[in-house]
């Protein structure tokens, strides 16, 4: 305030003030207290108007930002979808290595067994304590173990390589979480400029909204490819497309 | 048959390196983007190249362009792995001279297959 050092009531004022109360004019007081007050009044309402036209302004501003709008309306719908996507991938890689490691332990168990149940013979032919009757079947056992086991031993190795297989989550997701990460970057700073325009209306200039993330026309994976014009979503779709061009 | 895979995930590369491995290909070098990628391939005798699209650094379509400039290089047949599935993508990248492309999600049958038509072709 202006004030500080002149008097808000003058001494003329204040004796009238005073001579009006002893004298119990009450109407004449409040408009000597009227008059005094109204200057000060119109200097707040002048302070409120500029409050409410700077507040009124930034948030058209900010409303302005598309940045804001689209971050409201595509991007975290966006990033929802994509972090489900993550789920989704990570539930079916546990699932497929959990599927190929039950189908493989009874294989390595049923050859384990096989050997165990040929042992003894074998044993017994080791020591030249077999008969020929019992070598002959011997050889027949044995035989049908190497056949049995020599498909199995492949049989979990396909297994092996889907377990190797469903790994790739780690490359998939990956790219979509760092996507997300982008995203939660852009929100905070939003939110920074958020506060910078409320908080410091003065310094609205330091209008530091980034601009979007370049991403060089990658995409990383296409989580909704079924329903994309613009995107395959299969190997078959890129050699039908391939093939169209020449390939 | 020497072969260099470059991928930015480490256990990309290391499931088709064991991919490879499986189908016999047992001569692979890795390299984690383009720009490490480029002089591997200028110093090195590599035969083949599997990469991805999207890394830091230099990205995948921009190693294959560099390769296909490179006047010892130019023949050298590179095959993509990519979760870049839109058209436009793949389209650019048969531009660019791609002997193969891929997308991830891929089965090693895939792979084994993709491989397979690009030696046939090469002989």
């Amino acid at each position: 305030m202006s004030l500080e050092t002149a008097p808000q009531i003058s001494l003329e004022e204040a004796k009238a003030l005073v001579a009006a109360l002893e004298s119990g004019d009450n109407t004449t007081a409040n408009t000597i207290l009227m008059g005094i007050a109204a200057p000060e009044q119109k200097e707040l309402f002048a302070e409120v108007g500029k409050l409410t036209r700077q507040l009124h302004d930034s948030l058209s501003s900010f409303q302005l930002d598309p940045k804001i709008a689209n971050l409201a309306t595509d991007d975290i719908p966006d990033a929802k979808e994509r972090l489900s996507y993550v789920m989704s991938l990570t539930e079916q890689a546990a699932n497929k290595t959990m599927d190929a490691v039950d189908a493989s332990l009874p294989l390595a168990d049923k050859i384990n067994s096989d050997i165990s149940s040929l042992k003894p013979e074998w044993d017994k032919l080791m020591q030249r304590q077999l008969e020929l009757g019992e070598f002959k079947t011997l050889c027949f056992s044995v035989n049908e173990f190497m056949e049995t086991a020599e498909k199995d031993a492949a049989q979990i190795h396909l297994y092996m390589t889907e377990i190797m297989m469903a790994q790739d989550f780690q490359d998939l997701t990956g790219q979509v979480i760092k996507r997300v990460i982008e995203l939660v970057k852009e929100v905070e700073d939003s939110l920074i400029h958020l506060l910078t325009v409320f908080g410091e209306p003065s310094r609205e200039s330091i209008n530091e909204v980034k601009a979007a993330v370049d991403n060089n026309g990658v995409e990383g994976p296409i989580i909704d490819a079924e329903t994309r014009e613009d995107a395959v979503s299969n190997q078959d779709e890129v050699d039908d497309l391939l093939s169209s061009l020449g390939f | 048959m020497k072969i260099l895979v470059v991928d930015d995930f480490s256990t990309m590369r290391r499931i088709i390196k064991n991919l490879l491995r499986d189908l016999g290909f047992t001569n692979v070098s890795e390299a984690d983007d383009g720009s490490t990628a480029l002089p591997m391939l200028q110093n090195g005798d590599f035969d083949f190249v599997v990469t991805d699209w999207n890394m830091p650094g230099m990205q995948g379509i921009d190693l294959l362009r560099e390769i296909r400039k490179d006047e010892s290089l130019k023949h050298m047949p590179v095959m993509m792995v990519t979760a870049e599935a839109k058209k436009e993508q793949i389209v650019a990248a048969a531009q660019a001279g791609v002997n193969g492309y891929i997308v991830k999600p891929f089965t090693a049958a895939t792979l084994k297959g993709k491989l397979e038509k690009i030696f046939e072709r090469l002989e």
